[in-house]
């Protein structure tokens, strides 16, 4: 202590001037000065200066000036930037190239829900949003970021809470998450948090973990009854446009029998035609030689003839008719 | 002399400094202000932004948010008016509409905060007894859309309507609230109803209530599935049958048209001389009936013979 006092002693011993040293004072606070009149805003975000406190101007990305600092200072806000709150899961690494890792937190407070009919779904949810307005994004709102995840839960279970699970499990998704937008926006203007909502996106929507079997057991039981309909359509399938092949064949066949029939009942007429025309030019003759020619021509094939006289009597003992099977009187 | 001098300037300059920075002070963006002295607020609160200046050392700066600020209730677990428990979390959003009234009657923040938990819980709690549950639940009496191939299998569940909505209950809890912090000197903005769900019980009957309903939606299909099928498999034993009669029938018919015409042809061919027909026939007969089997006894009186016995 003691050599050091005499040290400043010496120091300030009039060898050195004073001026010195309140020049160097006054070129250092120069200096901070200076140093605190210029900032840089990046490409994502716009700058709001304040002086003493008050917002005077917001300023794009690039080099600007400003007063030294107690005057005046510079807040940024990322107003490029898409900024995103998950809702029902959070994820904890972004993959890139590979997938994400999602925190195993339980979360189902967030995601769980009542629907119209009192059932439950389980709702995940992104709302992607950027800041449209820095100023009322700055100074409007306090705890913004908080304040727009009660909105977005909210918001989501009004919409949830007016369908039905079915509607929110199947058809819904894309209204929901169009309804949603746009109330959500319309809340967001009403308490001026400056957020622009660019975009819901539904994520998993599925009924509670519980009831998961249940829900699979309809899909399965909509796939047997697509599967027995078809089974019963591949059954109708094979059987009916065979029947009607066999129709038409029945009917071809039908056809040929009948053109068979009229071809030879026209045949027939026409030879008895032309017979009978022969025969009626001379009649008689015409008939016995035709039972003559007919006769000539069956005896030769009968083997057995007896030839009765009417002087000869009592022939009839004589004859066994055991193997006899035709008489022609 | 010159040392005693600068000593004096410092010292001036020092003070000026502390009187100075004591007078003057920042009003931010977000904040509002209210001036006492001795404890006793004076002037108007200030609310505009920016340097401002007051009297130093008697005049004390009280800043007060400006912005919206939050207020998160405790979920809470009430009974609905049809007696059933659920958990409800709330938010609400207010601000410190009149700062002085606000420094007077609940001198900062957490006064608020606990204030509110009391007001707004309560009013919460009122109003929910009041009201079923679908009251809260739903917002409007919008019609459930359907998926058409689950139509009319869960419509007993879309029967239930809403008398007055989401909506209408928070602004019910909102005005009276509004009406218990009117001398405050803070403004609640708006009430919501962040999350309801039911109680673990009741959750696991609503479970067991959704488990059924599928079931009974599943079985549906099923037993579609069967009648679908077996009213093809009707169709195709009938289509069977009527296309195999209906073959029948008109082979049948075009059979029965050839005969009649068969008929009509051999009818006139014959009726021009029925007795030459009848000739012709029976010698075909003859003819064809006769084999080496037949055994013919032929008397010499008959036309073939009768030249056997000489020619008479």
């Amino acid at each position: 202590m003691e050599f050091n006092r005499s040290n400043i002693r010496r120091f300030r011993s009039p060898t050195v001037p004073r001026r010195l040293i309140g020049g160097l004072v006054l070129a250092v606070v120069a200096l901070f000065v200076l140093f605190s009149t210029w900032f840089t805003i990046d490409p994502e975000e716009a700058g709001i200066v304040l002086r003493f406190g008050r917002f005077v101007r917001q300023v794009p990305s690039g080099l600007h000036i400003k007063l030294p600092y107690p005057i005046e200072s510079v807040q940024k806000v990322p107003v490029e930037r898409q900024l995103k709150e998950e809702f029902g899961f959070r994820t904890e690494e972004v993959g890139v190239g590979t997938s994400s890792t999602y925190s195993s937190e339980d979360l189902t407070a967030e995601s769980l829900m009542l629907t119209g009919d009192l059932n439950v779904a389980v709702v995940e949810w992104t709302a992607q949003f950027r800041v449209r307005d820095p100023y009322k994004y700055l100074f409007k709102v306090r705890n913004v970021r908080n304040t727009f995840r009660d909105m977005n839960e909210t918001v989501m279970r009004e919409v949830i809470g007016d369908r039905s699970v079915n509607e929110v499990l199947t058809v819904g998704r894309q209204e929901i998450a169009a309804e949603v937008e746009q109330r959500l926006q319309q809340l967001c203007d009403q308490y001026e948090t400056g957020i622009k909502v660019e975009q819901i996106v539904l994520q998993d929507v599925n009924p509670p973990d519980a009831v998961k079997p249940s829900f699979n057991e309809v899909n399965q039981a909509q796939q047997e009854r697509e599967k027995m309909i078809n089974q019963a359509r591949a059954d109708y399938n094979q059987i009916i446009p065979r029947a009607k092949g066999q129709a038409e064949q029945a009917l071809e066949q039908a056809q040929g029998f009948a053109t068979d029939r009229v071809n030879r009942a026209r045949g027939d007429a026409e030879l008895f035609v032309q017979v009978h025309a022969a025969y009626q030019r001379a009649p008689e003759v015409t008939r016995r030689r035709m039972y003559l020619e007919t006769m000539s021509r069956v005896y030769p094939k009968v083997k057995k003839k007896i030839v009765l006289d009417d002087s000869v009597k009592g022939v009839l003992p004589l004859l066994s008719l055991e193997n006899q099977t035709k008489v022609t009187p | 002399m010159r040392s005693i001098k600068t000593i004096v300037i410092v010292i001036v300059a020092l003070l000026a400094l502390i009187v100075l920075s004591n007078t003057l002070f920042t009003v931010k963006e977000t904040e509002q202000v209210v001036l006492t002295q001795f404890g006793k607020p004076v002037g108007r609160p200030i609310t505009t932004p920016g340097l401002k200046m007051k009297v130093p050392f008697v005049q004390k700066v009280h800043a007060f948010e400006k912005r919206f600020l939050e207020w998160d209730g405790d979920p809470n677990q009430i009974p609905t008016k049809d007696k059933r428990f659920i958990w409800v979390d709330s938010y609400a959003r207010w601000r410190i509409s009149d700062p002085l009234l606000f420094f007077q009657r609940l001198h900062d923040e957490r006064g608020a905060q606990s204030r509110l938990d009391d007001i707004l819980d309560g009013e919460t709690r009122n109003t929910i007894a009041k009201h079923e549950l679908i009251d809260l639940v739903r917002s409007t009496n919008r019609p459930f859309v359907v998926a058409e191939d689950v139509a009319e299998l869960s419509q007993p569940e879309a029967a239930e309507r809403v008398e007055f909505g989401r909506e209408k209950l928070t602004e019910e809890v909102l005005q009276n609230a509004r009406r218990r912090t009117g001398d405050l000197g803070i403004e609640i903005l708006d009430f919501r109803i962040k999350q309801i769900n039911y109680v673990d019980e009741v959750r696991q009957e609503v479970y067991a209530r959704m488990i059924s309903e599928r079931k009974r939606i599943a079985e549906r299909y099923r037993s579609e599935g069967a009648g679908e099928a077996a009213r093809i498999a009707g169709e195709r034993e009938r289509e069977l049958r009527v296309i195999e009669s209906e073959a029948y029938r008109a082979a049948q018919e075009i059979r029965g048209k050839a005969d009649a015409e068969a008929a009509d042809i051999y009818a006139a061919a014959y009726n021009r001389d029925p007795e030459f027909y009848r000739f012709l026939k029976s010698l075909g007969t003859l003819e064809e009936s006769f084999d080496e089997e037949t055994m013919l006894l032929l008397s010499t009186e008959g036309d073939l013979l009768r030249y056997l016995n000489g020619a008479r």
